[in-house]
């Protein structure tokens, strides 16, 4: 049952692997970043986020192309973690953090345990047709029109603007006040509904007899 | 300083490649971290947006808030219903769950 997850004995072949396939994508990167930063072609900044971005796209392509579900799980949060990062590069550091919390924390925990509970252990091969194609398609599709219009659209050259801590706190507690408490209500509910669902369904008759 | 486009390009390709592993997958737990990475790059576009555009009102740094709070919300009852699922029918398959299907 548990063949194919990684358990204590093959963490360190699993741990070499990632760090190998990471370095060998990410070194050349990163020898070229430091090139062109050297010869002053690009700043300390930019060197930074196309790291954030490699680490991102890689771990995103490793999330959806990779066929064991826990690598996946775990390329995800390289991509996660990436995408702090990039919020602490748009200078909104709580995002950044509450990313590391909710994310890092929270949903990575729920989905390994999704992973382990339904005992999945590869995406299952599909027998009548595959959607890949089409799939891959609408997705550079979709790639090719949002970059073309990001990139033809004129957006003028205003930087990135510090939001003070305060300015924020009283913007989302003063002129958001309703919807936070929607929002509130709605994670309720959710996770009422979850727990509700999970539950461990006896059949409707023993249910009636334990009552 | 970084253009606001790098970061738009970041957050199209990441959306799109979100897009592939919902339509491609098989498994609802890798279509869930498909969702998830969209999601990530929706909130990265709100924040790009809020920090280069909208300094003065930054709505969009609340709605990115929300988009977190949504998601943890969506992938909690997610994973209990594809719990359920796996209960039922012993798959986590999207393919095997057709009852719907007309």
């Amino acid at each position: 049952m548990f063949a194919r997850l990684p358990l204590p004995s093959q963490f360190d072949r699993i741990i070499m692997t990632g760090a190998l396939v990471a370095g060998l994508v990410m070194g050349p990167i990163l020898i070229a970043l430091i090139a062109l930063y050297m010869a002053a072609r690009i700043s300390g900044a930019e060197v930074i986020f196309y790291l954030a971005a490699t680490v991102i796209l890689g771990g995103a392509l490793g999330a959806v192309l990779l066929s064991n579900l826990v690598h996946a799980a775990l390329s995800l949060i390289a991509t996660l973690m990436g995408v702090a990062a990039i919020y602490l590069m748009l200078l909104s550091e709580f995002l950044a953090l509450v990313q590391i919390l909710v994310y890092g924390g929270g949903v990575i925990i729920l989905v390994i345990f999704g992973l382990m509970l339904t005992n999945a252990q590869d995406d299952p091969v599909v027998t009548d047709g595959s959607q890949k194609p089409f799939a891959f398609g609408v997705g550079a599709l979709i790639a090719g029109l949002f970059v073309t219009a990001a990139i033809l659209a004129e957006w003028g050259d205003a930087g990135a603007t510090l939001i003070p801590f305060p300015l924020f706190g009283k913007r989302l507690f003063g002129d958001f006040g309703l919807p936070i408490i929607i929002v509130a209500f709605l994670l309720d509910i959710a996770f009422t509904g979850a727990l509700v669902n999970a539950r461990r369904a006896e059949s409707a008759g023993a249910e009636e007899g334990a009552r | 300083m970084i253009p606001i486009q790098s970061f738009l390009v970041l957050s199209a390709l990441l959306f799109a490649i979100g897009f592939y592993g919902v339509l491609a997958r098989r498994s609802a737990i890798l279509i869930l971290i498909s969702v998830e990475l969209m999601l990530a790059a929706v909130a990265i576009n709100f924040i790009a947006f809020a920090t280069y555009r909208d300094p003065k009102a930054f709505s969009g740094l609340v709605f990115a808030l929300f988009v977190i709070a949504v998601a943890a919300a969506e992938v909690g009852l997610a994973l209990g219903i594809v719990l359920r699922l796996f209960r039922e029918r012993r798959t986590a398959n999207v393919d095997e769950a057709n009852s719907l299907k007309w």
